[in-house]
């Protein structure tokens, strides 16, 4: 019984008082006013679909994964959407690890009943064969810190990681065009999720006989308070949920209590929506950086199959290939940046007209042709050109030995391609004439 | 506290340095003949003094080393004053909890002229400012409501204003001989009483509830700010309250 006592967060009779009659004369104890909200603070992981969320002391941590599952008898062809709550010990003594408490609980149900009673995801967008694969979307809610109000703060993590999360694209196919290929990262630009509205639940702490509201209560407030009111509502004004727990409230106040919700969820729409926006800007730049190794390594095997044989067979080969990669190449990026938002557009469209080049040419060379306006398609001859330049280059350099690794998983979506494949075949041969030659 | 036989002047060179465990701050077998005592994060290994907690190594004369760090809970030591919250009473003592690893026990007759006839009363939740004075291992740390001489001195319950946690660092910067700038600062423009425990909890009171927020919040601000930097903080708060 004393180490349960020691275990548990308490609270002086002072502090009890104090909050209660500081909040008669309007003052709260952290200096905000009634209806002021803390600082928010979004933050992305590295993976899609993870966000971490801190509203002053209170941090969350939200995760969105995917699978494919059955669907329900009586919906066939709609995916499924489920919270889940993990309260860490670590947050407050108070939580115990393992079994969910009530208020986990609790907590689960208020975000589900604002995300999912109000269709805020499309879950038919995620049906993929009707009545018998869809996918199964699984939010994870980890509390981290709790510095109250945890309602509000759970609900924007769940919302910026189901806003940044991407599922594989998946495609009929095989020999009876019924077998289901699920497509990896690097194949197919994973999907986002199509999320209709936002729905946004700002909470209300009730304090005295119910006379006095206060916004995003602070854990101190929480002990005190008589009761809380959760309204979730969206940027247009709709209203999701509504949860009330405690004192009674007059109509007039829960009114008053919409009205600023709604300007709160205004706000921290467009907060979330430029924060997701920035995430995926940068999301799409590192995708690109990616390009160049892959290509660099295509220069040096291209090269050392001309340096070896400089015949016209291998010149024909050399210049083949970046045409074909390039057309490859424009088409991935172009379907990548129609499914984006327009502003991602700009950013991406920019690159995917230089990238291919970049596939015969070192970097010198490319802003050369950058710079010129009037190269924007280079000519056989060009890239030929191109070519025996990389090819001189190409001992100092010494790409060859330090991409070897990066080599074999550039390679490994292009196998994909039944032309890719095609020139890989004709490598081949190549290196065994070159070894029969010298014998 | 660990007494040492030593040689020679004991000054290590990192006091007033911050140190981190493992470093050897002192080589016993290069000093002649000296006393040295041991306090909080060091540790004797054989010939070498090392650390085992990573914060400022700090010096006393004649002889007193420790590290004095930052932190959320208390390790208690004797003769400390803390802020206590009573829990429980027993039939023999209080229990408190002090924010240490167990609860405290305060003995219901550690007050000035306390016999079993004159008990005092705490409900659970009272806030209670005493001294430690028993922090032996593996026993709950006792508590005392009287000075060495027995006298009730300030000990005792707090009444009203509103109590707040920091860390141990700030309450001993702001219990510090040479008062803390952030508290000075007020003192000249504010009245308020305060009552700072070495457990980290700070009590504030006023007359006016805005004077004790706005202490307890540019008490909190301060703990990462520089002497001037506090003094602006402070004069910021001042003219937006007013």
């Amino acid at each position: 019984m004393e180490q349960r006592l020691a275990n548990t967060w308490k609270m002086t009779n002072n502090e009890k008082k104090f909050i209660e009659t500081s909040l008669l004369s309007d003052l709260r104890v952290d200096g905000r006013t009634s209806f002021q909200y803390r600082g928010l603070n979004i933050k992305f992981g590295r993976e899609d679909g993870s966000s971490e969320v801190q509203l002053g002391q209170t941090h969350v941590m939200g995760f969105v994964t995917s699978q494919l599952v059955q669907p329900y008898r009586d919906r066939p062809n709609e995916g499924t959407l489920s919270i889940f709550t993990e309260f860490s010990p670590m947050a407050d003594p108070s939580f115990e690890a393992g079994r969910p408490g009530e208020f986990a609980i609790e907590l689960g149900r208020i975000i589900d009943r604002g995300l999912r009673e109000s269709r805020a995801v499309d879950t038919e967008s995620l049906c993929v064969l009707a009545g018998k694969l869809v996918w199964a979307i699984r939010i994870d809610l980890h509390i981290l810190d709790n510095g109250g109000n945890l309602v509000d703060a759970a609900n924007i993590a769940a919302l910026a990681a189901l806003m940044t999360f991407r599922r594989p694209e998946c495609t009929l196919g095989g020999e009876d065009g019924q077998e289901l290929i699920v497509h990896p990262p690097e194949v197919k630009e994973p999907l986002p999720l199509i999320i209709h509205h936002l729905p946004i639940a700002v909470t209300f702490g009730i304090f005295g006989d119910g006379n006095i509201l206060v916004i995003d209560p602070s854990h101190t407030e929480e002990v005190v308070m008589r009761g809380r009111i959760t309204a979730t509502l969206n940027a247009t004004g709709d209203i999701c949920s509504i949860q009330k727990v405690g004192e009674g409230l007059m109509q007039s106040s829960i009114m008053q209590c919409l009205r600023i919700a709604k300007g709160k969820a205004d706000d921290i729409t467009t907060k979330l929506r430029s924060v997701v926006e920035a995430h995926c800007t940068e999301r799409a730049a590192r995708k690109i950086k990616r390009h160049p190794s892959s290509v660099a390594v295509d220069v040096s095997r291209t090269d050392t199959v001309v340096k070896d044989k400089p015949t016209q067979k291998g010149g024909e080969f050399s210049v083949d290939k970046p045409d074909e990669s390039c057309s490859h190449d424009c088409n991935g990026t172009g379907s990548e940046t129609a499914r984006r938002g327009e502003t991602v557009k700009a950013s991406v469209g920019a690159p995917s007209s230089w990238d291919p080049y970049s596939k015969g040419v070192d970097a010198n060379s490319l802003k050369t042709s950058l710079a010129v306006p009037g190269r924007s398609t280079p000519s056989k001859e060009q890239i030929e050109s191109i070519v025996d330049e990389v090819m001189y280059e190409e001992p100092i350099s010494n790409i060859g030995s330090v991409d070897s690794k990066p080599n074999e998983a550039a390679q490994s979506p292009r196998q994909l391609s039944s032309e890719a494949k095609t020139l890989k075949d004709a490598v081949k041969p190549k290196n065994k004439r070159k070894k029969k030659t010298p014998s | 506290m660990v007494e040492e036989k030593k040689k020679s002047e004991p000054q290590s060179t990192l006091v007033d340095k911050i140190v981190v465990p493992g470093d050897v701050v002192l080589d016993l077998s290069k000093l002649s003949n000296q006393t040295i005592k041991l306090g909080d994060g060091l540790r004797q290994d054989r010939d070498s003094i090392t650390v085992m907690k990573s914060g400022k190594l700090r010096f006393s004369k004649p002889n007193k080393y420790w590290v004095e760090s930052s932190q959320k809970r208390y390790v208690p030591c004797v003769d400390d004053t803390v802020l206590g919250i009573v829990l429980d009473s027993k039939a023999d003592n209080f229990l408190v909890d002090i924010k240490g690893p167990a609860v405290a026990f305060l003995p219901v007759l550690a007050f000035e002229g306390g016999t079993r006839r004159n008990i005092p009363k705490f409900e659970p939740g009272s806030l209670i400012y005493v001294r430690v004075v028993k922090a032996n291992m593996g026993m709950n740390p006792e508590l005392s409501c009287t000075d060495v001489n027995g006298k009730a001195a300030e000990f005792g319950a707090l009444k009203d204003g509103y109590m707040f946690e920091t860390s141990t660092g700030l309450s001993r910067t702001l219990l510090s001989t040479s008062t803390c700038p952030v508290l000075e600062a007020l003192g000249k423009k504010l009245s308020f009483e305060i009552a700072v425990g070495l457990n980290g909890r700070v009590w504030v009171n006023a007359e006016a509830p805005s004077t004790v927020i706005l202490v307890a919040n540019a008490l909190l601000k301060s703990e990462p700010l520089t002497a001037v930097q506090q003094r602006i903080m402070v004069e910021s708060l001042l003219q937006r309250v007013q």
